[in-house]
């Protein structure tokens, strides 16, 4: 048996005195604070437990958290696992089809959101038929039976809430949606179980000390601010700043400076859209206490290595996990020789092999598949209703993680590129399947193809190849129209940065479009073998 | 229609929401979905409604309703 998540994270301290301890210190984007104690969290997340009961949630079952990050969203995350339900927590930037994929997918029976948010749910109603309720946490009264009002239906709940704090190892706790280079968005699945494994990385990697400040600007539906913005932080009883806003240079320097962080975690593209900053910005801002930053997403170039390390007077750490991993796997830590460029070396018990195609270990020095060893405790347990695509990610006791690398002499893991099509932009890996999808909608668009390239702020960017239909013109309004129902339709991070109108998409004669062909056109070089080109 | 009720329809057509009314202290913050990769579609639309061009350097200049709107209606009495 195993301690059920939230009682690891909430409960137990609540029940040995500590309730008034702050688990987080909330930061509005107009910079006003809140202090949120873990008694705030457990009373909250006992509300909405009860009111999820009473909409008949039964263990096992998916409900999902649609939500921009507020305390609402880490109270709801709790109630879900107190109910042994397994909770799915999806970005507030998501459009209407990229919210039904994983609606669907998940058969969700409730969703938790806001009245802002509604009118890219009820659309989808008719097309959820597992779905019971939708949970509106600020209108004051019932819309009518299924539009329900959280207000109203916690003005009734009690405040305590038993649940059994030990629960089965392998006992499903929450969903991570991931993209794959080809079909809809996979949901990685997490046990309770991963406790552990949070933990040991986040002592392991971070190495706060007792009274150390610490920042994780991740949006909780990433695994990174799931897993290191709310699980390790409140189970380790670590003081934590939460900012509500999103990129904002002002905002985001006052708190480092004024809140004294001492450990902040962050992206690289938050480390690059700062060093685009104008030198003025800065000026006013110190960070004597800033001991550490740690960067994940993306690889973290040498060159804002050594723009970060000189800003802020401090070691920065890149680090590296997946959706699937569940916990950080390769890191730059404390006590090591950081190399800038590197993902860092793997964790304590972590084995990382670098494969040929055959799954045959390469030589040191030799760009291969990254494959991790399996056997740790916060790897994923499937792909939710996905049996074939999670089978397909193992060879043998292999976890395949889709990344191409290098090891060094030192045991140092390079990060080259995906080993597949999946676009990396910002942190977000977005698959080409969803971008051409939503862009073959528009009736004049006659066949699409989606590729990422380097891109100096986001990693990558997206570039969209299209042809028109006949009769059809390309113009600005097209392109603005193209533009805006991506954003709409799956979400902001998969808006394309430049559309190319060409007079067909190359492809094989399977049909299966020839993306490396699309890469070397845009990129000027040579496309190499074309034979199998229709 | 004035430059406010123009520029409203344009927000709500960005961002797919009828509901959304502006002020001039509204920022990216207050609106779901306006994030950097998104206003740089705000900006597109706000350009091919008023008929008017943004440098690259005031992009991201605007801290806030108010301060797009004003820069509109200085390019426009500057036509």
């Amino acid at each position: 048996m195993h301690p059920n998540l939230a009682y690891a994270c909430l409960t137990q301290f609540c029940e040995n005195g500590l309730g008034d301890r702050e688990a987080v210190q909330w930061i509005q984007s107009d910079l006003t604070e809140t202090h949120l104690s873990y008694q705030c969290f457990e009373i909250e997340s006992n509300r909405i437990a009860n009111l999820l009961r009473g909409l008949g949630i039964q263990r096992g079952e998916v409900v999902s958290i649609f939500l921009p990050r507020s305390p609402i969203l880490i109270s709801s995350f709790f109630s879900v696992l107190k109910l042994e339900a397994i909770s799915c927590i999806l970005f507030s930037t998501l459009g209407e089809e990229a919210l039904y994929d994983r609606l669907e997918n998940s058969a969700s029976k409730v969703i938790i959101t806001r009245k802002s948010l509604l009118h890219k749910l009820l659309p989808l109603k008719e097309k959820l038929p597992e779905l019971k309720a939708i949970v509106v946490m600020d209108i004051d009264d019932h819309v009518d039976e299924f539009v329900l009002s959280m207000k109203k239906l916690s003005s009734t709940a009690v405040e305590t809430f038993a649940f059994e704090p030990l629960v089965e190892e392998e006992t499903p706790a929450f969903l991570q949606y991931t993209s794959g280079s080809t079909g809809k968005p996979k949901a990685a699945l997490h046990v309770h179980g991963a406790l552990p494994d949070m933990l040991q990385s986040f002592q392991e990697v971070m190495q706060l000390q007792a009274d150390d400040q610490y920042w994780c600007t991740a949006d909780p539906a990433w695994i990174t601010g799931l897993v290191y913005g709310i699980i390790a932080p409140f189970a380790s009883k670590t003081r934590q700043v939460q900012y509500a806003g999103g990129y904002n240079v002002a905002n985001w320097l006052t708190i480092l400076s004024k809140h004294e962080v001492n450990v902040w975690y962050t992206a690289p593209t938050a480390l690059r859209m700062l060093m685009q900053e104008n030198e003025d910005k800065f000026i006013q801002y110190t960070f004597p206490k800033l001991r550490r930053v740690y960067s994940v997403g993306e690889p973290l170039n040498p060159e804002v290595y050594a723009w970060g390390k000189k800003k802020f007077q401090t070691e920065i750490f890149d680090t590296w996990f997946q959706s699937e991993t569940g916990s950080i796997l390769v890191a730059n830590k404390p006590g090591l020789q950081v190399k800038p460029g590197s993902m860092g070396v793997p964790r304590k018990g972590v084995e990382i092999i670098i494969c040929d195609e055959q799954f045959k270990p390469v030589p040191t020095g030799i760009q291969g598949y990254l494959c991790v060893r399996s056997g740790w405790r916060s790897m994923f347990r499937a792909y939710y209703h996905k049996e074939q695509e999670y089978n397909d990610k193992f060879h043998g006791d292999l976890y395949f993680t889709g990344d191409l690398a290098k090891k060094d002499d030192d045991g140092y893991v390079w990060y080259i590129s995906r080993a597949d099509d999946v676009i990396n932009t910002a942190g977000h890996l977005l698959g080409p399947f969803e971008v051409e999808s939503a862009l073959l909608e528009i009736g004049e668009i006659g066949d699409v193809a989606v590729i990422g390239v380097h891109d100096p702020l986001l990693h990558e960017k997206v570039i969209a190849f299209v042809t028109l239909k006949n009769g059809c013109l390309w113009s600005k309004g097209l392109e603005l129209k193209c533009r805006l129902h991506v954003q709409n339709k799956v979400s902001s991070t998969a808006i394309p940065a430049e559309f190319h109108l060409v007079e067909r998409i190359p492809k094989n004669q399977s049909g299966k479009i020839l993306r490396r062909v699309l890469k070397a056109w845009y990129e000027g070089k040579d496309p190499g073998d074309l034979s199998t080109m229709e | 229609m004035d430059i406010k009720e123009r520029l409203t329809n344009v927000f709500q057509q960005v961002f797919d929401d009828s509901t959304i009314e502006l002020t001039p202290d509204l920022t990216a913050d207050d609106v779901d979905g306006w994030d950097s990769l998104s206003h740089v579609n705000l900006l597109i639309a706000v350009e091919m409604e008023f008929g008017i061009e943004f440098k690259q350097s005031e992009i991201q200049s605007f801290a806030n309703v108010g301060e797009l709107m004003q820069s509109i209606e200085s390019k426009l009495a500057s036509r």
